[in-house]
């Protein structure tokens, strides 16, 4: 044992950031399926998706929803961060390992990485609108008409992804499940949010082409 | 069978000379009817290049000694068949061990220092009686330890694992499973605080970030995920009352 071992031996900060790397994950898979479904409402016509909206801000969801992700955001980047390779030679080293043993699971993580840094900034610029513009279709199908498209597209794709890979392994690393058909069950269902966001925004696109 | 001609292409390095390079080298051979690697890489060092270096002791197994990475997977040569593989076959060492040569890795050193990390020996203050019966236990708890006491310690577990490759002093699969084996011991009186201080940190169970390489890679099929865990768990219930 190294003195500077000594300091850090024997305590449960390591278990503690685990614990909230994995709580504020599962709370911001939860929340994203939960806002996917609530975007969806648009399916039922612009006055469900309305009526929808204005219950969520008369009753001050809206801003529990912002500051619950700024929350559950922080917590999650502060956790994750320690597990990224933050060093170059860690960083050649993990990508040249990736190739070598062509193994699925790593590949994931590092996209899982890369995804999660991506959408860091898209969850900054999408929280910064929402704020600020409030939500109504109306405004939603303008913006959805027009480059910011793709900038939703993109978004739903990594999101899905991360908030697939990252429960996927949550649920592996604390066990009480079947790796194989947990990925399988998991895939099925990140097709079909994906599916879901893209008819959501797609009927977004239609309404602010006929406006 | 159709005879193949296998080309084999193996990473050549001696780290005790400092003019080599690390390179690769390609070997050609026929393939025969049931040949394993273990026969492709001893007739290679027989007929083509007899300063060839690799490991092999029980060519069953069961010694471990012949971890290789094998077209990038992590496995044993020895109970790899070359029918089971494309005409070109890429050998590499196993990463995270000590490189002696080629394809020969020191597992060795890296076990003995887990061994001594983990505390892996039955901790109890009882005396022992060389004349008494031995204590029994329930078949269950017996075959449970057994499970992860099979164990050849080959390091393919930690050769895949992207963790261990980066953090020198990650346990990995291989020691988390090992304190296991005790944990699940009636006969080792440690409670659950004295293995949080051997494995509830960022280099024991903590450190782990689920990639499971180990277990899709354990040449003997030990159930890694399922060992890493009961680990996790039993570590997150003692971190909690810590």
């Amino acid at each position: 044992m190294e003195l500077q071992r000594t300091y850090i031996s024997g305590k449960k900060t390591d278990f503690l950031v685990e614990l909230v790397q994995t709580i504020s994950g599962l709370l911001l898979v939860a929340f994203l399926w939960t806002h996917m479904i609530f975007v969806a409402s648009i399916l039922l016509g612009v006055n469900a998706f309305n009526a929808l909206a204005g219950f969520m801000e008369h009753y001050h969801l809206l801003d529990a929803a912002v500051i619950f992700i700024i929350l559950a955001v922080g917590a999650h980047v502060g956790a994750v961060l320690r597990r990224v390779p933050g060093r170059w030679q860690e960083q050649k080293m993990i990508w040249q390992h990736a190739r070598t043993i062509k193994h699925n699971d790593t590949w994931s993580w590092l996209f899982q990485a890369v995804t999660g840094s991506a959408m860091l900034i898209l969850i900054i610029i999408h929280v910064f609108i929402v704020v600020y513009a409030g939500i109504d279709s109306t405004l939603s199908a303008e913006r959805v008409h027009s480059w910011m498209l793709w900038f939703y597209i993109v978004f739903l794709f990594l999101a899905e992804y991360h908030a697939s890979v990252g429960l996927y392994r949550a649920l592996v690393k604390w066990g009480y499940v079947k790796r194989h058909s947990l990925k399988r069950i998991l895939t099925i269902v990140t097709i079909c949010t994906i599916g879901l966001g893209l008819i959501s925004l797609w009927v977004f696109y239609s309404l602010g082409g006929s406006a | 069978m159709s005879q193949r001609e296998l080309a084999i292409h193996i990473f050549r390095y001696n780290p005790e000379d400092p003019n080599d390079e690390p390179k690769t080298e390609t070997f050609t051979l026929q393939e025969e009817e049931g040949m394993t690697l273990f026969i492709a890489l001893n007739k290679i060092r027989e007929e083509q290049d007899p300063t060839l270096k690799f490991d092999f002791v029980c060519r069953a197994g069961i010694c471990g000694s012949c971890g290789m990475l094998i077209n990038g997977k992590p496995t044993l040569a020895c109970k790899t068949l070359t029918k089971t593989l494309p005409d070109d076959i890429t050998l590499m060492p196993l990463p995270v061990f000590k490189l002696l040569g080629d394809l020969s890795v020191d597992t060795g050193t890296w076990f003995r220092d887990i061994s001594l990390r983990t505390e892996s020996w039955i901790h109890t203050d009882k005396p022992f009686d060389p004349e008494a019966e031995e204590e029994r236990m329930s078949n269950e708890t017996a075959l449970q330890i057994y499970e992860a006491e099979r164990c050849i310690e080959c390091g393919c577990c930690i050769g895949g694992c992207a963790t261990a490759n980066i953090k020198p002093d990650f346990i990995g699969a291989a020691g988390v499973n090992r304190v296991a084996r005790f944990m699940v011991d009636p006969r080792d009186e440690r409670d659950e605080q004295a293995y949080f201080d051997v494995v509830g940190s960022e280099d024991g169970i903590f450190g782990c970030i689920g990639l499971m390489a180990c277990d899709d890679n354990c040449p003997i099929d030990i159930p890694l995920q399922g060992q890493l865990a009961y680990v996790r768990r039993k570590m997150a219930a003692a971190g909690w009352k810590r």
